[in-house]
């Protein structure tokens, strides 16, 4: 099969780069470091153990205390109550833990905490406000995009990074963007509908 | 629904069947049942297309799992496991551990001397304020262990079954003269051994709970398909601190994923009560992927050797079957089931026997053991059909005597375009393929059971409670693990008071709430959804009873139409009606009587999977390319959600048919692929597309006839694809997952590419 174009993701996962063989991993890791390369932040050591960081988290500037081994994961869940991001395997294999830092989709149990420091991270709770969902979690809904629900949240924020770089993806665009992550109980197909449903502009 | 007739109990007539197929039968309805619905209803949401009630709370990150409940100051729980798969704990040594900065509690889970039977075994638990210091801790207990030799492959024991180097099965039949007798006299024969791998859950949440003490009181947050058999089990399990059923809440308000691993809390439900009540803090323990994978339960490896004959005719005349079980150190849970649907007349003998190995038990998968011994029998009949020249869904109509499934042969075969879809020569190309890839379409069958019960022993019960401003809620205490009970419940309750979905409030997963089964078997949905409905036909005869006093009329004459209330010229709205309740609510309890005794059409559930596949003959790549599946599940309540299990069923077969195994280190004893990079489970770039067709059957057992949908539509998957792998490449593949290494095995044998 060839491959659509691969989205430029910040960082590489565990997974694909274990995959080896696949040209995406390839490429990602090479985007990747070109990042990197125009990017350089300011470097700042931490000392082993436990610091009190501020994070940028759905706009607004968090304070918390994490070790430097802890996940930008664990931070957002156990230090910050934002429990939308599931840890599923916690070794970039499922993409449960999706969020978006700086605009690209990241597994968050693959990224330290310390590491979003700078950054815009964006979970899946970004996408209420009030009683108003984005779209595309109405159209997860509408579609019947999930069943158990717990690969969903990673689902909707891997699907938001598709269609915030593609616009109007085709289905192998979709199936492609979506091979991070994993659905146990099989509502890829309705995932797919949900998402071309959405670049189509419909709303309920 | 219109018009509240008075319940009709005694001997009653109803017009069951499907479309094509209808017939009056006889039920005895137990007094006190709301009037059983039948062909005759006219349904306004019943089987219509309302969304998941718990759409938007899942796909926006709302929802809160187990695993998501938190409390100011809670601690994380872990669980140091035995690196050994066979022995005894020597030495536990937790000082250390204790005296970790931030360690709250360690706990032996094991006394010295115990047997440790499986890596993974639980071995001592921590409790700490974050995870990396419960790692941390963990790695402080010092365990030594005196080991033994272990197995941990079925094939290798001592009473393993016995296979040649081609796999084939080589102990000699038993003696039976009847047996030999129908195979002799059988046209065509034929004998097969065939295997198939240990599959995991793999639910992606993993085991574990939450727990929290409020003086004597456990409350606990459990991943978890069995609501009130966790509460037992703990209350049961924590005597010693003088804990009764009474004594504990369990909540499950969203589940993710059980699959038939999550009937028992386990070691982790009870090891995070006991951290929680020795550090009087609210604890949280789940477990991590390898846990998951290795400590959690499974599906079973599984052997099955047959040998069968056909008449002139294609009948099935004789049928020798004999499995194993490839199981856990318990040695047990490795049944397979078998089609006995074409088996009718057939001369039949079974033998099976479970085998242990040194290995993480079996627990109950999706359909246990039927997704394996389909596999099995319905590959070994395409192989029959195609050494009799016969069809192979032609062989399935002739030998199957049930009208659902007849029915779902020719429908199948319609829309899946079987003839044009069939190789008509395995092992070449289909005309217009490239010559590198082989074509070809295989289908299967699939039957289940059941059609749920009262509860056995106690029966099963729902509430629904009507209150002045109009809000309805149905309330059950069992769980909705993802298949969508609470839509179902919603869906039953407006469509007996005649009133929009959105405006009933669904409310599962909580003991408090009235008794309801595990997620097991199918059975959830048709064990409560009649006494969901009975709830809400005894609170809209309450409503009635108001609404006639207010308006002056006989409470016999209330009729309910078109979302109003009343007679004679005289009506309310269900809204008004609502304003006559004042503060305390309408509260009803409807119960779940035993099945009408009666003939249901069927005592079960039937279906029929399509699927095509195309074979990559330079890699040995199978890639399934389009599926079709037909399934009866009695009344089609939430058409939706219904859906979704279907084609996840689907989905899951065609992972567990193409990729999904277990694979052990003999040395070590350990599982080699304990995550998911190794471990790999169906994704997006896999996926083809597929059809669910439902079909609405009233089988007259229930106030509803519903019956089950979770195992039934994953029994004929992985079977459908081995077919269709057969037709495309000439060749049998007679071991699962179809993986690229015995598909080039298989074409070398054909002796092409
Ligand atoms: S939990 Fe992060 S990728 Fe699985
Ligand atoms: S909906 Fe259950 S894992 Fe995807």
């Amino acid at each position: 099969m060839s491959l659509p174009d691969e989205p430029e993701r910040r960082g590489f996962s565990r997974r694909a780069f274990i995959k080896g063989a696949s040209v995406a991993a390839v490429t990602s890791a090479g985007v990747a470091a070109a990042n990197l390369a125009q990017a350089p932040q300011e470097p700042k050591s931490f000392a082993i153990g436990e610091h009190e960081v501020e994070l940028k988290i759905n706009g607004q500037q968090r304070k918390l205390k994490v070790e430097t081994r802890t996940t930008l994961l664990d931070a957002l869940r156990d230090r910050l109550d934002l429990t939308g991001a599931k840890k599923i395997c916690d070794r970039g294999a499922c993409g449960g833990c999706t969020v978006h830092v700086d605009g690209h989709a990241v597994n968050s149990c693959m990224m330290l905490a310390i590491d979003a420091i700078g950054s815009e991270v964006t979970t899946i709770e970004s996408l209420t406000q009030g009683e108003q969902v984005h779209p595309l979690v109405q159209n997860f809904a509408t579609c019947d995009a999930m069943q158990c629900g717990f690969c969903t949240p990673g689902m909707v924020m891997s699907s938001l990074a598709c269609l915030q770089r593609r616009g109007k993806p085709t289905r192998e665009q979709v199936q492609h963007d979506l091979s991070g992550n994993i659905c146990r109980c099989g509502t890829y197909g309705r995932i797919f509908e949900a998402v071309e449903r959405t670049a189509e502009g419909a709303t309920k | 629904m219109s018009n509240v007739e008075q319940p009709r109990p005694g001997e009653v007539e109803l017009k069951v069947g499907f479309p094509g197929h209808y017939e009056t039968r006889k039920f005895q309805v137990p007094e006190g049942d709301a009037p059983p619905w039948d062909a005759n209803t006219k349904f306004t949401v019943v089987g219509s297309d309302e969304p998941r009630v718990d759409g938007v709370m899942k796909a926006s990150g709302r929802a809160k799992y187990s695993y998501d409940v938190t409390f100011k100051g809670i601690l994380y729980g872990m669980i140091l496991r035995s690196p050994v798969a066979r022995g005894k704990l020597t030495g536990l040594e937790l000082d250390e551990a204790r005296s970790m900065p931030g360690v709250a509690a360690v706990l032996a889970l094991k006394e010295l001397g115990n047997k440790v039977r499986f890596v993974g075994d639980e071995i001592a638990a921590v409790a700490a304020p974050t995870l990396d210091q419960c790692r941390d801790a963990i790695e402080k207990i010092r365990a030594t262990y005196e080991s033994e030799a272990h197995n941990v492959d079925f094939l290798s024991a001592e009473d393993g079954p016995l296979v040649d180097d081609s796999g084939e099965y080589t102990e000699p039949w038993a003696e039976d003269s009847g047996m030999e007798k129908a195979l002799a006299e059988s046209k065509v024969q034929l004998t097969g051994t065939y295997r198939t791998e240990v599959q995991t859950h793999s639910s992606l949440e993993t085991h574990g709970a939450v727990a929290k003490w409020n003086g004597a009181d456990l409350e606990l947050w459990a991943s978890t398909q069995a609501t009130f058999g966790v509460r037992g089990e703990i209350a049961q399990a924590m005597q010693a601190a003088k804990v009764k059923c009474d004594s504990v809440t369990l909540h499950a308000e969203f589940v993710g994923g059980g699959f038939g691993s999550k009937f028992s809390g386990g070691a982790e439900t009870r090891a995070v009560a006991l951290l929680a009540h020795a550090t009087q803090t609210p604890v949280k323990l789940m477990l991590d992927r390898f846990e998951e994978h290795t400590c959690t339960g499974n599906r079973p490896a599984s052997l099955m050797h047959i040998r069968a004959g056909l008449s002139a005719d294609g009948i099935l005349t004789a049928w020798d079957w004999r499995s194993f079980g490839g199981c856990g150190h318990n040695g047990g849970g490795g049944g397979v089931a078998m089609p006995n649907h074409f088996l009718n007349t057939a001369k039949k003998r079974t033998t099976h026997k479970d085998i242990a190995t040194d290995t993480d038990p079996a627990r109950p998968m999706r359909a246990p053991g039927h997704p394996q011994g389909f596999f099995g029998a319905e590959l070994f009949l395409d192989e029959l059909a195609a050494k009799a020249g016969i069809d192979p869904l032609e062989l399935r109509r002739k030998n199957d005597q049930q009208p659902i499934r007849q029915a779902q042969y020719t429908l199948g075969s319609e829309t899946f375009g079987w003839q044009a879809g069939r190789n008509p020569k395995p092992g070449s190309p289909m005309p217009g393929d490239d010559a590198r890839y082989l074509r070809g379409v295989g289908m299967a069958t699939a039957r289940w059971g059941t059609l749920g019960s009262h509860g056995g022993r106690t029966p099963h019960a729902a509430l629904c409670r009507i209150h002045q401003d109009g809000g309805v809620e149905t309330r059950n205490g069992a769980q909705d693990i993802g298949v969508g009970n609470k839509t179902m419940m919603a869906i039953l309750t407006a469509e007996e008071l005649g009133i929009p979905v959105a405006n009933v409030k669904a409310v599962m997963g909580h003991t408090s709430d009235p008794s309801g089964p595990a997620s097991g078997g199918s059975t959830t949905t048709p064990s409560i959804a009649p006494a969901v409905r009975l709830a809400a036909y005894q609170a809209k005869l309450e409503l009635g009873k108001l609404a006639a006093k207010h308006l002056d009329i006989s409470e016999d004459k209330i009729t309910w139409a078109g979302g109003k209330i009343g007679a004679d010229g005289k009506w309310l709205t269900f809204a008004e009606a609502c304003k006559l309740i004042g503060p305390n609510p309408i509260e009803a309890r409807g119960q779940r009587f035993p099945n009408y005794k009666g003939e249901p059409i069927e005592n079960g559930v039937c279906g029929v999977q399509f699927a095509e596949v195309l074979v990559d003959t330079w890699t040995g790549l199978v890639k399934v390319t389009r599926m079709l599946a037909l399934q009866d599940c009695g009344v089609v309540i939430a058409k939706k959600t219904a859906e979704s299990q279907v084609l996840g069923a689907m989905i899951q077969g065609i992972s567990y048919a193409l990729y999904e195994q277990r694979l052990m280190d003999k040395r070590s004893g350990r599982m080699l692929n304990g995550d998911f990079l190794r471990y790999k489970v169906i994704g997006s770039i896999d996926m083809p597309p597929m059809q669910a067709i439902l079909q609405t059957v009233f089988n007259g057992h229930s106030n509803t006839s519903a019956a089950g949908l979770g195992e039934p539509p994953s029994v004929a998957a992985p079977a459908a694809i081995a077919n269709a792998v057969f037709n495309a490449i000439g060749v049998a593949v007679r071991h699962l997952p179809i993986t690229p290494d015995k598909v080039l095995r298989a074409l070398n044998q054909r002796g092409g590419n």
